[in-house]
């Protein structure tokens, strides 16, 4: 594992930690999430000359190594806050390290929700800001008899047991649930129960090489059988980015949809400007995702809150970022004091023949409510008798 | 598979000396949309809250408006001793779930959970147990309506078993509630056939 002291060695200089695998099978989010701090802190340390001084770790998707990683950052390089990790499994393998060392996690991944740490900034999104608006579009258009896909671990498990719920309370029914190991790319047998049963749509929460094969078996089903074209049947995402659309092939998933709270291409005078940024850094064609955005997002409010602060304590940190809406690429950023998550925009995408998402539909920011404690049934109809 | 839960708007009581652990369990608490109240003093019985969370490291008898496990709301035990006899005090209490000191948050909501799930089993299964009981208590009228149904109607014990069984079946009672009413004289005996 190597550690990367970024921009030479500034003695007064705050330290933050980023902490990404740029390797592995979910390498692609991991390289754009990577970027896109390395962004922000290029225009942080261009504003403020040596305030902030980043420590990159990248544990190469090996779970031990998140741990002594994360351990080495906060205890060797005494950095207080930790921006990184992507899987659920190694968010939650750092925090009581984080707990233990009264740091601060910024997670900023879509998750599964069903956790509001006080030692964690969550900027990523729960199921009430993807998963719930998404089946609130898709059922009335599609049907409700989808059929479920998932990674073999809590972030597949968790989407799908609340899908399979609301659809439940939509009177639907689940055609089929099947999870996959996260670089298992036999899918034949899932592909051919799904020709079988013919779902309304297919929501899929396979993560890396297993999510880039299952959409060229549909492709391929598709073209066998029109009733699988997008159009028709199409498979639907939480978590697709775009630095994984040439992953699966350009063409490959033409018109199937997923939902985040950025895209490369919402229209807006802040993503305009950001995007002329991201192409004279890395230069043009380059797609942004929500990760690289969201990671950019998040490196600039921890470090211009630490600058402005003076102190990185995490205490005064949480409750400077807590206190105001600050703009950012991904909107007026606000973190709920109670649940520290982001209230986020909804946007459904629908993937173009040129590595892109189309915006099909959108939402403005929607408060996290990551125990889903609000009043998410809908309301059981009022029968009359009528004489 | 189970619903997710949802707490919006149950009532909490805490009872603990207010420090960081009560802080903390406040704030998940009403994350999750519970009412919470932190108190020190015995709880009162006539007005029980949703879900009960004790100090089982100070907790005394008498904290608890109850006796022997039988626990009228879900309660999770908030431990930090390894004590075999703080642990068994709050199992005699009928705690549910334990909640460890110091508090990890990313515990609550599973103990809460699992508190009221457990909760809900050993309402479910003291109520069979009753039930059960109350048929055996019954068990000698049956034997006594049998008897009688053989004797009047000149059959052997299996046959006005049988007898009894399908009365109980056609008026929808239980085999003792048929017997208790034929003995009682409430019902004619039936009729073999």
């Amino acid at each position: 594992m190597g550690f990367l002291v970024f921009g030479g060695y500034m003695s007064d200089a705050i330290k933050i930690g980023i902490l990404y695998s740029t390797t592995g099978p979910y390498g692609a989010m991991g390289r754009d999430c990577r970027d896109g701090a390395e962004l922000a802190i290029e225009d942080i340390a261009a504003a403020h000359p040596g305030r902030i001084e980043p420590v990159f770790v990248d544990p190469e998707a090996n779970i031990d190594r998140y741990l002594e990683g994360a351990r080495s950052l906060l205890r060797d390089h005494g950095c207080r806050h930790i921006i990184g990790t992507i899987t659920s499994l190694a968010r939650k393998e750092v925090i009581p390290l984080v707990e233990k060392h009264d740091g601060l996690l910024w997670y900023m991944c879509p998750y599964e929700g069903f956790e509001a740490n006080d030692n964690v900034i969550y900027t990523g999104g729960c199921p009430n800001q993807h998963l719930l608006p998404l089946l609130d579009y898709l059922l009335p258009r599609f049907g409700n008899r989808p059929y479920l896909v998932g990674a073999n671990y809590v972030w597949g498990w968790e989407m799908n047991r609340l899908a399979r719920e609301l659809v439940e309370e939509a009177c639907g029914a689940i055609l089929g649930e099947r999870y996959l190991p996260l670089e298992e790319t036999a899918v034949e047998r899932i592909v051919a129960e799904i020709e079988q049963r013919r779902p309304s749509f297919i929501l899929n929460n396979l993560v890396g090489p297993s999510s880039y094969a299952f959409h060229a078996a549909i492709r391929a089903l598709a073209e066998r059988d029109p009733a699988f074209r997008p159009e028709n049947c199409p498979v639907v995402s939480c978590d697709l980015q775009e630095c994984e659309l040439t992953d699966i092939g350009l063409g490959v998933a033409t018109g199937q949809l997923c939902a985040a709270a950025y895209f490369d291409t919402v229209v807006s005078p802040a993503n305009a400007a950001f995007k002329l940024r991201v192409a004279r850094r890395f230069g043009p064609g380059r797609r942004i995702s929500s990760l690289f955005a969201s990671a950019y997002a998040s490196v600039e409010l921890c470090a211009e809150a630490i600058i402005e602060a003076g102190d990185d304590d995490p205490a005064a940190i949480v409750h400077r970022v807590t206190s105001v809406a600050r703009p950012s690429v991904l909107g007026p950023l606000r973190i709920d004091p109670q649940t520290h998550h982001a209230a986020l925009p909804f946007h459904l995408g629908r993937i173009s023949d040129d590595g892109g998402f189309d915006i099909v539909t959108s939402q403005p920011s929607i408060v996290a409510d990551p125990y889903l404690t609000g009043q998410r049934k809908r309301k059981a109809p009022q029968l009359r008798i009528v004489s | 598979m189970r619903e997710t839960p949802n707490f919006t708007g149950w009532r909490a009581t805490i009872l603990h000396r207010e420090d960081q652990t009560t802080e903390r369990l406040v704030r998940q608490l009403r994350l999750f949309g519970f009412e919470v109240t932190v108190q020190w003093q015995p709880l009162d019985e006539r007005h029980l809250p949703e879900i009960i969370l004790v100090d089982a490291d100070q907790g005394w008898s008498g904290l608890l408006p109850w006796k022997d496990e039988q626990a009228p709301r879900p309660l999770i035990a908030l431990l930090g001793s390894e004590a075999p006899g703080r642990v068994a005090w709050a199992m005699g209490q009928g705690a549910a779930a334990i909640l460890a000191k110091p508090l990890a948050s990313s515990a609550v909501y599973p103990a809460l959970v699992m508190a009221v799930g457990v909760h809900q089993e050993r309402r479910a299964v003291a109520d069979k147990i009753a039930h059960l009981e109350e048929r055996v208590r019954m068990r000698p009228l049956v034997h006594a309506a049998v008897q009688k149904i053989g004797q009047a109607c000149h059959v052997d014990e299996e046959r006005a078993y049988g007898i009894l069984r399908n009365c109980a079946m056609k008026k929808r009672l239980s085999m003792e509630q048929v017997a208790g009413s034929i003995l009682g004289g409430a019902e004619p005996l039936p009729e073999a056939g």
